[in-house]
């Protein structure tokens, strides 16, 4: 190869090299596929605090060291809750939503997506205590459009709100 | 590529260094950027900074394609280290730092990406947070900050930006163990070829601007939208998968690197020597010590009852590469079978053997050159050409050769270090353990020629045979007192120190 070929050659590699640098700097991609809809459920919540005693047994006490015995054992924590949506009258996700931290001390927090297909939905979302309590619930319609994405949260004093998804009639 | 660059401008062979070079280009267009940045609005800025502010579009773009090219470059050299199987040994280090090297630059780059808040560094955001959610670390989701239920805080931006910039600070100090085993480092490639890169990623990002998606959008599923292959690959492998799936994938990935010099270390009875020191042979002259690539040799006080010092050889440290068997007058350190004086064994073999025919021309050729097999001369195969003793090439031209052709790797595609440069010093330019004048320097010739170059040893060895062929009868006959010669002027030249 002469002296300019290679010099040729070789500046015609770099500019494909740069150019391959630069084009696989921008492929474009779809993270998300499809013209699904997301509801979305994300709150935090600080339930109330619950304690559970239970009466330690003389002979249970007797095997702590003398300065370690107590007459009862308690534990405490935020209650937990059971969380239902229903979309269009089907159970679409059922679980349960714990305190954080260790000891459970810490505000239930939520973050939930479901797809829905694009369109109008009967949304329906039950956030219970287990045990005893009222339980919070919202029943609403949402018109989401292909993509969109609808926030429910709960806000203070136990109320809903909704962004990002168009109720058609409520 | 060395056919089209040669072999100072292969870029191969500066990986490491194109690597380093490529990251301090990112620090300074980084600083200018910063500038510029808002952490109250980052998107907009970006867009401002990319359409009003002066050189801000080129400075964004070079930032981010010299980010691009750091990634290559850093990939490029784990898997050159990884094939010459330079990973084990007194390596890990250098290895093990390499791989949070990596680490590092592939965090800073996704947390320059979430500055940017477009919908890829939205995505690269919440595809973390949901991986951080999986661990039994935090008590709230950090996904919930994404949630679009109020706006994003200023602190997580504040947080990042922290991050962008801290990180690389990190990353200094894991470079300066990265290179903490090796004598006098190399940072910077060859002017022209920093310069060459440096215009070509200049132009680029004057022809070729870097994009910025759409604005991120907490009501709306991520759309199609510009990714940056380099450090957004992981997501079509990671986003289908459980956190607790990705946490393992990561682990065993990463495990695996760092494993990597303990699976290919070769079984002992195969692992090279390491330098041993005759210390009868040391006289304390340093210049091993000197020539050391790795500072595996500390000058010590001798114990034998003589005055000074001696050299000696840590073996945790050495790699073996057998610079200091070409760097010592007396002969008297380098791995077993490498040492002068077992070169010097080898050779006189050789001329007994083959060097009958006056007016030969030896080539040799080390392990990893085209030198090996070079047609119409006679091939001295030595390991490595770092190693080899000025004495060697004496006794072979004393011994009847009409000249000595050194064909060696080039010097930056060398397995070991430094040691080419040593050789040309010592055969051409009288450092220490030279050459002796007696020897007439138009009969030794170094040429540099990777394995696949044996078109090069051909017209080098043409070339050197047309110039022989000038150069007087001179010396060419057998000398009888070769052997005597060669040995007591290797002693003297060490004493001489």
């Amino acid at each position: 190869m002469t002296g300019s070929g290679r010099v040729g050659l070789g500046g015609l590699v770099a500019v494909i090299l740069v150019a391959a640098t630069a084009g696989l700097s921008r492929v474009p991609w779809t993270a998300e596929l499809g013209d699904h809809a997301v509801l979305r459920l994300a709150w935090r919540f600080r339930s109330e605090l619950v304690e559970a005693c239970r009466p330690i047994p003389p002979e249970e006490q007797a095997r702590q060291p003398v300065h370690m015995r107590r007459t009862e054992e308690c534990s405490r924590g935020l209650r937990p809750y059971r969380l239902v949506v229903m979309v269009d009258g089907a159970a679409l996700l059922e679980d349960s939503v714990a305190a954080g931290g260790a000891r459970a001390d810490r505000p239930l927090s939520l973050f939930r997506e479901i797809r829905l297909p694009a369109g109008t939905h009967r949304v329906g979302v039950r956030f219970e205590p287990y045990g005893a309590g009222a339980p919070l619930a919202l029943d609403t319609v949402l018109a989401l459009a292909p993509r969109q994405v609808a926030v429910v949260t709960l806000a203070e004093g136990g109320r809903w709100v909704i962004r990002g998804g168009r109720i058609p009639y409520h | 590529m060395n056919r089209l660059y040669g072999w100072r401008g292969n870029p191969l062979y500066h990986t490491g260094v194109l690597a380093a070079a490529l990251f301090a280009v990112v620090l300074v267009t980084g600083v200018y950027l910063l500038f510029f940045y808002r952490i109250g609005a980052p998107w907009e800025s970006v867009a401002r900074i990319s359409r009003d502010v002066w050189l801000g579009s080129w400075t964004r773009s070079l930032h981010r394609y010299a980010s691009d090219a750091c990634v290559v470059a850093v990939l490029l050299h784990a898997f050159r280290m990884l094939v010459q199987r330079r990973t084990w040994g007194p390596r890990v280090l250098a290895w093990i730092s390499g791989v949070v090297l990596l680490g590092l630059v592939l965090i800073c780059g996704w947390t320059g990406y979430v500055m940017v808040w477009d919908i890829q560094g939205q995505v690269i955001a919440r595809e973390g947070a949901r991986w951080l959610d999986a661990l039994p670390v935090f008590s709230e989701p950090i996904s919930r900050a994404f949630d679009g239920s109020r706006a994003l805080p200023g602190a997580f931006f504040f947080l990042n930006l922290f991050a962008h910039v801290a990180l690389p600070v990190g990353l200094g100090a894991v470079l300066w163990v990265h290179v903490a085993r090796v004598a006098r480092p190399v940072l910077l490639p060859p002017r022209a070829l920093s310069l060459t890169v440096l215009a070509a990623l200049g132009a680029a990002s004057v022809l070729l601007p870097a994009a910025q998606g759409s604005r991120a959008d907490p009501f709306a599923t991520a759309g199609r939208a510009p990714y940056d292959v380099f450090f957004s690959f992981f997501l079509p492998i990671t986003q289908p998968l459980p956190a607790g799936l990705v946490w393992a994938l990561i682990g065993g990935v990463g495990g695996a690197l760092v494993l990597v010099p303990w699976l290919m270390r070769p079984r002992a009875a195969r692992r090279p020597p390491a330098s041993v020191v005759d210390e009868r042979l040391c006289t304390g002259c340093e210049q091993c010590w000197k020539d050391c690539p790795y500072e595996a040799i500390q000058m010590v006080e001798r114990t034998d009852g003589r005055w000074g010092l001696v050299a000696r050889v840590d073996p945790d440290v050495c790699t073996s590469c057998g610079v200091c068997a070409g760097s010592c007058a007396p002969m008297g350190v380098g791995p077993a079978g490498r040492t002068g004086r077992d070169q010097l064994t080898a050779a006189r073999a050789f001329a007994a053997e083959r060097l009958a025919e006056p007016g030969a021309i030896v080539v040799i050729g080390c392990d990893r050159s085209a030198g090996r097999g070079a047609p119409g001369a006679l091939a001295f195969p030595v390991t490595c050409a770092g190693n080899l003793h000025s004495s060697t090439v004496e006794y072979l031209l004393r011994a009847g050769a009409a000249g000595v052709l050194v064909v060696s790797c080039p010097p930056r595609d060398c397995w070991s270090r430094e040691g080419v440069k040593w050789l040309e010093e010592r055969l051409f330019h009288g450092r220490e353990a030279e050459l002796h004048d007696r020897v007439d320097r138009r009969r030794v010739r170094v040429v540099y020629a990777a394995e696949a170059e044996a078109n090069l040893v051909v017209a080098a060895l043409a070339e050197f045979r047309r110039d022989l062929s000038r150069v007087s009868a001179e010396g060419r006959e057998p000398d009888p007192d070769v052997a005597r010669d060669c040995e007591t002027a290797g002693a003297s030249g060490g004493a001489a120190t």
